[in-house]
């Protein structure tokens, strides 16, 4: 069974279609027909249907029209006419003998441009003409035929308008003359082969005159309508009609008010050709009414960029037509350049939107609201049911009283905009240089002085806003199109139906009831549109009764219908309002509805008058969206055709584009209340494409407005994309800034970051660019992640640049940069930050565990960090040495620095550069958690695994070397004689070290070692660090693997079943499984058995070994190798006491020698190259070749610092008989024993950490076995197991 | 002076009149505006639907991208594994 239409359509209304994408852009899309109702689409065929003897008038009007559109094409063609001449080649001197060609070639392409102005010519010669002879032909007093009516009116003054602009655009146009010219001469050459040329040439002379006369096409149309002398008349009327339609201002848009404004001088030109016509017509109309209208308005748009000056018309005019140079009053009125200063200022309030912003502003956000209610309430109306006739046509009525409003809002706003322009375009602007600042250039295109230096940076601002309350009330309008027709039409259908039911129906028995003639046309406009059975559909039988029994009794009551009037009712009606008031006389005195004569009464004048203007306006109403997007067009702000020309190039650049230049100011000003509006002016190219296409009709115009606009929108989406990301880069730095320190600060104002919103701009997925749809947001997220790469890239970069310590820079940075990636994905899709990182990081493979930073910071450890830093135990950092590198890198400067790299505002870089300035000298714990943190624990084993065979490359490396210092030292050493005193065993040492000349290799073992101890003294502070970050991880997962910590301190399981992770998921998967709604269980499974999995995991996480211990177990296996070259084999089973082949001996005599150097030579900088990193290495390597206890006993610094003592406690007894004398004694020997106790300090520091991280107990107990030989090998429980897996390398 | 106001046959004219109010409100009653308002807002509906779930897809596939790489990774070199 079909469903029935009325069904269907309701069911519509069933759909959910919500939208989310907020309205940030002018109308989409417009359904409307070429024709609309104002200019009638039937052309005025039905007009005769209603029998009033139209039939002339109609087709007159119907001639007129076509003539309109016509002249509107050849408005067209003359305004985007471009030179040809500018295109045409050259010929190189090579080809002089082919001219005759180009003459030819070149003839003929200007000959098709020509033809067309040709056509112009024609055109309006006929137009001319015809216009003349309708004038006349109803003009005529006797009037034989009915009219003209009011629509005649408009159209003799719609083509007037055509002919005015015409001429003024012919006037204007320079190109055309110039291209005429070469046409005439190539023709002549041209022609000299052709035979009987006369014709064309006379053609030619013709056209040639009408191009280059100026005001040729009114002229002409003078010299036409004054062929008979009887037009004054009409002028008269005309101009009566047009002051009064301005005067009042209510009926008209914007457009009918520029065209009466630009006929009206022409119009009174024409009216006083002679004296006594100019009298009469000042008997009509007061001359001050016609001066107050030129001089309310002194310029006026006519095209986009061609403005028009009513008293600059007349003053020239005047010298076409003596008789009205008498007109003294009209020219004396001052043309726009001649206005003085005070009323420039007065103007400029006028025509400046800046001025009145304010007050838009108010009207915009009051009309807003106003008008939303309304249609909230007829939403309302049309759920509720049954519902209260009154209240249905008050809440209608004042749907419709807010759609004229709105009418009339945005028609005053564009009627603005252009006003605004023609008003720039007027008065250029003087010093552009002054403007603003320029690069270089001094030249300045005509354009650019009346755009570009012209708009200040306010004027743009009020500008956009204006245009996006033009586009935004409209597009508000149009969308409830739908919604509102009926209610629209139902009160236009009250209206009419009360004021000819009703209101005629009281007319006819008073005032009209002794007048036949005029109850006569009262009647007939009740015949023509009256809906007497309005009531009747209603069911309604005892109203329907009633009016059958007596209409005259009772006021009528019906029933609105959803039905407009059409044109041709409007029309009748007003032409018989008018044959009414002025009883057909169109030479009656006064205005139209001027009370005289016509007997008529003046409240039911006042009635018809109300009612004349309301039918006018209905027609508006009517064509609800075309009136509307005919409002909205802004495309006007676009077109360039007239500069174009006078500044002889092809395009200007987008900086001299108005749209262009309203998004660009938004973008430099970054006012947050301005953002929302950014895409408002791509409205105006859709304006302008629309424009170009339906209008001019011309594809260039629309290939190059695409052009631009496809320009315009990348560099929009990429200043936008900057933006975003700085600004949401700056929040985050602001978050991450520390508050405790904010809050103390004295200027915390400059961190804080204004909120500006985004999320509506990021949420437009359909953005309307000359019919195409453009998803805005999913461009911004591909930018923004790119930008996001980019910027880990850069910070990769800068780091490599500027070597280890910057990693806490680094980490900030990334940090701020995560939470910018963090606030940016709560309103777009971007990539994981995570995913990214690994990306820029060069680490997704999964079977290489190194990393782009990893290697960086091993390269940087290798060639910057263990040569040229230097540790200080105390402190627990590493400096670097003084001395300057050993190897200085070399390292690349960072190019191409942007402030949204680094934190986004100059403020926050200045504090965040202060803060990592603070990290910038040394490597200590926070780089260390840097580091971790950064290159985590998927690339951590890479950097340790690769210092360790860096540890042992260089013990390898040193055992040679330390092989040629044995060999320089005597075979035994002694104990040092105390009886010397610290003298005489300085002078045994000195003896006893006998590798002065090996001073270089001394050095490079002195280097080695301190490379080796940094490496060592690296991976504890490494320990360090990570112990804290597992202890952290540790107390997280603790509750979820049931650990606890016992009273005695160890790690006790809860219990002995599943851990709370485990039958978490355990309890829930069977819960799960049990309900057999359940559609896939398995997945449940398998989550369970992750959780067992994880579970195991974390588990044997937790038992991590120490990575400083697994360190130490490595150097001892590098050293075990060389055990017996350093440490001497005692041959007896006993130790050797005075054996000098140990290990400890070279370190002790080196140890000793670095002391004395540094307290002889105090101001060098010996001790700053080496550090106590040298200590680290030479201690562990003795500790682990089991010397500690020898190295305790005999090392000469030790034995030194006992002897001083021994020494020191001899002289306190001697102090009592020489005081003097011992003072003295001693001196010269206090700061090198002050080393050596700082020395023997250190020494016990490092040997007390190694009996804790790696015993040795074992190795001493099985030291000396049996046979003799020692056990190299020392064990370590806890980490056996990776020491053995790993592969070493070779040495 | 020809005045106006001839309609001739006004009663034919009244009855034609009448019809003509009533044809037309049946033809305003076909309620193309709401045919076509519905389209476009199905449009830009089904836009936005679209555009969510292109989206969706996108970051799926760019995660695609990337777990097809690290598996390039390992497959290239099955040596690693063996």
């Amino acid at each position: 069974m079909a469903i029935p239409v009325e069904e269907a359509i309701a069911a519509l209304s069933t759909f959910s279609l919500e939208d989310e994408q907020p309205d940030m852009q002018g109308l989409s899309a417009v359904l409307s027909i070429e024709r609309c109702a104002t200019s009638s689409p039937t052309e005025y065929a039905d007009v005769s249907a209603y029998r009033l003897s139209l039939t002339e008038d109609t087709k007159a009007i119907n001639q007129l029209n076509t003539l309109i559109k016509d002249g509107k094409e050849m408005l067209s063609v003359l305004y985007t006419y471009r030179s040809c001449v500018k295109a045409l080649p050259q010929l190189p001197d090579s080809m002089k003998h082919n001219q005759a060609d180009l003459y030819l070639e070149t003839y003929q392409v200007l000959d098709l441009e020509m033809s067309r102005l040709r056509e112009i010519q024609r055109w309006q010669a006929s137009a001319a003409s015809k216009l003349a002879a309708d004038m006349q032909r109803f003009s005529r007093p006797e009037r034989l035929i009915n009219g003209p009516t009011i629509t005649h009116f408009w159209s003799i003054l719609k083509l007037l308008d055509v002919l005015v602009q015409l001429d003024h655009l012919k006037n204007a146009k320079a190109s055309i003359p110039n291209d005429f010219s070469w046409y005439k001469r190539t023709f002549t050459q041209v022609s000299i082969q052709w035979q009987d040329t006369d014709t064309m040439r006379e053609e030619l002379d013709d056209l040639q005159i009408f191009l280059s006369t100026r005001w040729a096409i009114l002229l002409n149309l003078h010299a036409e309508m004054f062929r008979a002398n009887t037009v004054e008349d009409i002028l008269q009327v005309l101009i009566v009609f047009c002051v009064e339609s301005l005067e009042l201002d209510f009926a008209l848009l914007f457009p009918e008010r520029h065209m009466l404004l630009r006929v009206l001088p022409v119009l009174v030109v024409l009216a006083t050709s002679s004296e006594k016509d100019a009298e009469s017509l000042y008997r009509r109309v007061k001359v001050n009414r016609l001066t107050s209208i030129f001089k309310n308005d002194p310029v006026i748009p006519a095209f986009p960029d061609l403005h028009l000056s009513p008293v600059a018309i007349l003053k020239e005019l005047s010298m076409y037509f003596p008789s009205f140079s008498s007109q003294t009053r009209f020219l004396t009125l001052p043309a726009p350049h001649e206005i003085l200063h005070r009323e420039l200022q007065e103007y400029k309030r006028h025509y400046l939107v800046v001025n009145c912003i304010g007050t838009i502003r108010a009207e915009h956000d009051d009309f807003s609201i106003r008008f939303a209610s309304a249609v909230n309430q007829v939403i309302n109306l049309k759920s509720t049911e049954a519902s209260n006739p009154d209240w249905c046509r008050e809440v209608k009525g004042n749907m419709y009283d807010m759609v004229i409003e709105g009418f009339q809002l945005l028609s005053r706003w564009t009627g603005r905009v252009w006003e605004q322009c023609a008003w720039k375009f007027s008065r250029p602007c003087k010093d552009p240089v002054t403007s603003d600042s320029i690069r270089g250039s001094t030249t300045f295109f005509d354009y650019e002085k009346v755009v570009r230096w012209n708009y200040t940076s306010d004027e743009r601002k009020a500008l956009l806003e204006l245009v996006s309350y033009i586009k935004s009330v409209g597009s508000m309008m149009q969308r409830c199109d739908t919604l509102v027709a009926d209610a629209l039409w139902e009160t236009i259908h009250v209206e009419v139906q009360d004021f000819v039911q009703d209101k005629l129906d009281t007319m006819l028995r008073t005032t009209f009831r002794k007048k036949k003639d005029l109850s006569r046309i009262l009647s007939d406009m009740r015949t023509l549109s009256a809906d007497w059975m309005a009531n009747t559909n209603k069911h309604d039988a005892e109203l329907h009764v009633s009016h059958q029994e007596g209409e005259m009794s009772r006021p009528n009551i019906f029933y609105p219908r959803p039905v407009a009037l059409t044109a041709a009712q409007v029309h009748c009606l007003q032409f018989l309002i008018c044959e009414l008031v002025s009883g057909g006389n169109l030479r009656k005195h006064g205005g139209l509805f001027g009370n005289s004569g016509s007997g008529i009464a003046v409240d039911d004048l006042k009635r018809l008058e109300t009612f004349f203007y309301k039918l006018s306006f209905f027609l508006h109403i009517l064509d609800y969206t075309a009136t509307i997007s005919a409002l909205m067009d802004l495309g006007f702000l676009w077109f360039r055709e007239f500069y174009l020309e006078s500044s002889r190039v092809i395009q200007f650049p987008i900086e001299c584009s108005l749209p262009w230049m309203l998004v660009d100011n938004v973008i430099e000003s970054q006012d947050p209340s301005l953002l929302q509006s950014i895409l408002m002016p791509f409205d105006i190219y859709n304006d302008a494409a629309q424009y170009a296409l339906t209008i001019l009709k011309q594809r260039f115009l629309y290939d190059e407005i695409e052009a631009e606009v496809d320009l315009c929108f990348d560099q929009l989406l990429y200043r936008l994309t900057e933006i975003i990301f700085s600004y949401y880069k700056s929040r985050a730095a602001s978050d991450l800034l520390d508050q405790t320190f904010l809050a103390s600060c004295n200027d915390e104002d400059k961190y804080f970051v204004k909120p500006i919103l985004f999320n509506e701009i990021l949420k437009l997925t359909r953005v309307k660019l000359l019919g195409r749809t453009i998803d805005l947001r999913s461009l911004l997220t591909q930018r923004l992640n790119k930008i996001i790469r980019d910027n880990i890239d850069f910070l990769f970069e800068r780091y490599e640049s500027q070597g280890l310590c910057a990693i806490v820079e680094l980490q900030q940075l990334l940090d701020v940069l995560k939470h910018t990636h963090n606030l940016l994905s709560k309103d777009l899709e971007l990539d994981s930050f995570n995913l990214m990182l690994n990306e820029m990081q060069e680490n997704l493979s999964l079977i290489s565990y190194s990393s782009r930073l990893a290697s960086q910071i091993w390269t940087e450890m290798q060639n910057d960090f263990f040569p040229n830093f230097i540790l200080c135990n105390t402190t627990q950092r590493f400096i670097r040495s003084i001395k300057g590198a050993r190897q200085a890198p070399q390292r690349a400067p960072v190019s191409n620095v942007k402030s949204y790299f680094f934190c986004g505002s100059q403020d926050l870089n200045a504090a965040y550069h202060n803060l990592a300035g603070m990290y910038s000298e040394f490597f200590g714990i926070p780089h260390m958690f840097a580091v971790v943190q950064l290159i985590g624990l998927r690339s951590l084993p890479w950097i340790i695994r690769a210092i360790l065979d860096h540890i042992a490359i260089k013990v390898n490396e040193i055992v040679p070397k330390i092989y040629g210092l044995q060999d320089a030292l005597p075979k035994s050493i002694g104990l040092l004689p105390f009886d010397g005193g610290v003298a005489g065993s300085q002078k045994i040492i000195h003896e006893l070290l006998t590798w002065g000349t090996k001073s270089e290799l001394k050095a490079e073992v002195l280097q080695s070692l301190k490379e080796v101890g940094s490496a060592l003294y690296w991976t504890s502070l490494l320990d360090i660090v990570l112990r804290e970050t597992d202890t952290m991880q540790f107390i997280q997962t603790a509750p979820w693997l049931g650990l606890t910590i016992g009273s005695d301190g160890q790690l006790r399981e809860v219990d002995s079943g599943d851990s709370p992770l485990v039958s978490l998921f355990k309890s829930a998967k069977a819960a799960i499984v049990s309900n057999e709604t359940c559609q896939n269980p398995n997945s449940f499974h398998v989550m369970s058995k992750q959780a067992e999995a994880a579970d195991i995991i974390y588990k044997k996480n937790i038992n991590s070994a120490s990575v400083l211990e697994y360190a130490l177990a490595f150097t001892s296996a590098a050293l075990d190798k060389h055990y017996s070259k350093l440490s001497a084999n005692p041959k007896t089973g006993f130790i050797d006491i005075t054996t000098s082949k140990d290990f400890y001996r070279i370190f002790s005599g080196l140890q000793f020698e670095y002391l004395e150097e540094i307290v002889l030579d105090s101001t060098s900088k010996k001790l700053d190259s080496l550090g106590d990193s040298v200590a680290w290495a030479g201690c562990t390597i003795i500790y682990l070749l089991g010397q500690q206890l020898h190295f305790e006993l005999f090392d000469f610094s030790y034995q030194f610092l006992n002897i001083a003592e021994v020494e020191n406690a001899a002289m306190a007894q001697t102090q009592s008989f020489d005081r003097a004398k011992s003072a003295n004694h001693s001196q010269g020997y206090e700061s090198l024993l002050e080393a050596m106790k700082k020395a023997r300090r250190l020494n016990n520091h490092v040997f007390s950490m190694l009996r804790a991280r790696c015993p040795l107990e074992e190795k001493i107990a099985c030291a000396i076995k049996q046979s003799g030989a020692p056990q190299p090998r020392i064990t370590f429980v806890n980490t056996l197991s990776a020491f053995e897996t790993l592969p070493q390398k070779d040495p | 002076m020809a005045r106006a106001g001839g309609i001739t046959n006004a009663v034919n004219v009244g009855i034609a009149v009448q019809a003509d109010w009533e044809d037309r409100e049946f033809i305003s009653s076909l309620n193309v505006r709401r045919l076509f308002e519905f389209l476009l807002q199905f449009e830009a509906t089904t836009k936005s639907k679209l555009a969510c779930l292109n989206e969706k897809l996108d970051v799926l596939e760019r995660r695609l991208e990337v777990l097809e790489v690290q598996i390039s990774t390992a497959t290239s070199n099955p040596s690693v594994f063996t």
